[in-house]
């Protein structure tokens, strides 16, 4: 079975690592430490060994609150280029810049990039606004989906109230049309999160979730406690989708302990891969 | 005399044996120490440096009694978030399974070669991969 992962941060690829400078910015602006660049080679064997056919690759635009990027658009287009069987590129935007528009046509029109990466949490807005707006339609405009990061965010100067799944019920409801995932099922705000997805068929997340206890503790919990054993057969199999929030969380381990939950065989592949494909607007899903 | 060397080597599973035998014996017979002792120690905490005959049914055995010994699924304490890595543990079995296996070898030297037992092979063992990995050779002597 294909296997999507819809949630990696490529931080630490040598190829887009140009200097200590930037290395140094990234680390201290997306919270992680005490790891060091790496090459492709390290990548692939551990995308092979997870069984892991494609990545999406993340990165996030912080000009206006931070002074920069967590990897920059040209940078995503350039490893996707250089790899385009194993990656899928997203872009960012900081929604506050004055060329924010400008900044998406050249990600979708130009780099091609395939979705929009946005954290309200790190930068600073509510998802609802009405600043908001153009971004979306832009988004619409060229069919690009948008993952937003919700719920808890480990990275420093993060304000949770931003992220919560309750504020993007506004964006959910005016456009029906455009495909969003609250990232990491808004943990710890799972309830709500399903509750949206119950509303909106276009609300997706993944499952990035990881904060506490081991892989399969944390997994088991998310998917027979914090929800009812048998939702994600019964409801949410077209909407959730698999994502490591790599390198915070080891893709293995993630599926590992994802193997061990009970559930048809159409929830699975849903979740491994066909809602990853309907979420970035391939046809054959 | 120290002469110091480094192997570097990419695991390819979450636990794998690895026999680097032939190369510390190389480096051993090309350093200019030609008398002392071979020190051969991991850089990491979730590796093991294992002297153990280099056979496949041996290799399992080991695995085996280890993973009974330190199971997947248990209350590690270790099992959380971290914030001093912005990232999850959740490899309390590497952690143990390094320290019952141990960081480090040490062998003499004598007149360029290494003095060791027919059946001695040197294994790093990996036991949170796959990662690059490094072991560092060191030869001191005269």
């Amino acid at each position: 079975m294909m296997i999507i992962d819809m949630h990696m941060h490529p931080i630490y690829y040598k190829s887009i690592c140009p200097d200590e400078e930037e290395l140094l910015f990234r680390q201290n602006a997306f919270g992680t430490f005490k790891q060091a660049p790496y090459d492709y080679d390290e990548t692939f064997i551990e995308l092979d060994y997870a069984k892991v056919d494609k990545a999406a690759l993340l990165p996030l635009d912080l000009t206006t609150t931070e002074g920069g990027w967590v990897v920059n658009n040209d940078q995503i287009a350039k490893v996707v280029s250089e790899h385009p069987d194993r990656f899928i590129g997203f872009a960012s935007v900081d929604p506050r810049r004055e060329d924010a528009l400008e900044v998406l046509d050249y990600a979708f029109g130009t780099l091609g990039l395939s979705g929009l990466k946005l954290n309200p949490a790190k930068q600073h807005f509510y998802p609802g606004e009405e600043f908001m707006e153009p971004i979306y339609k832009k988004c619409i405009e060229y069919n690009k989906p948008i993952i937003f990061h919700a719920g808890l965010s480990w990275e420093p100067n993060c304000i949770t109230e931003y992220a919560h799944p309750l504020k993007f019920e506004p964006v959910a409801v005016r456009h029906p049309e455009l495909r969003m995932c609250l990232a990491h099922f808004a943990w710890p705000f799972v309830r709500e999160m399903v509750m949206l997805m119950i509303k909106y068929p276009n609300v997706y997340t993944d499952t990035s979730v990881l904060y506490m206890d081991s892989p399969e503790e944390s997994i088991k919990r998310l998917f027979t406690i914090d929800m009812g054993p048998l939702w994600t057969d019964r409801a949410l199999h077209s909407q959730i989708m698999f994502g490591s929030n790599g390198p915070r969380f080891r893709q293995f381990k993630l599926l590992r302990a994802l193997e061990k939950i009970e559930m048809r065989d159409y929830a699975r592949e849903g979740i491994y891969y066909k809602n990853a494909l309907r979420f970035l607007g391939k046809e054959e899903a | 005399m120290v002469d110091l060397q480094k192997i570097e080597w990419c695991s390819r599973k979450p636990e794998q044996f690895h026999n680097i035998t032939e190369e510390v014996h190389r480096l051993v017979e090309n350093s200019p120490v030609k008398n002392g002792l071979v020190l051969v120690v991991t850089a990491h905490t979730t590796t093991g440096i294992m002297v153990n005959e280099g056979l496949p049914c041996v290799e399992t055995d080991i695995a085996d009694t280890l993973a009974r010994v330190v199971p997947l699924e248990a209350d590690y304490a270790h099992a959380h978030f971290l914030p001093s890595y912005g990232a999850t543990g959740n490899n309390s079995t590497g952690h143990i399974k390094s320290l019952l296996c141990g960081n480090h070898c040490v062998f003499p030297v004598v007149e360029g070669k290494i003095v060791c037992g027919g059946a001695q092979d040197i294994y790093i063992v990996e036991f949170d991969g796959p990662q690059l990995r490094k072991v560092y050779v060191e030869i001191f002597g005269e």
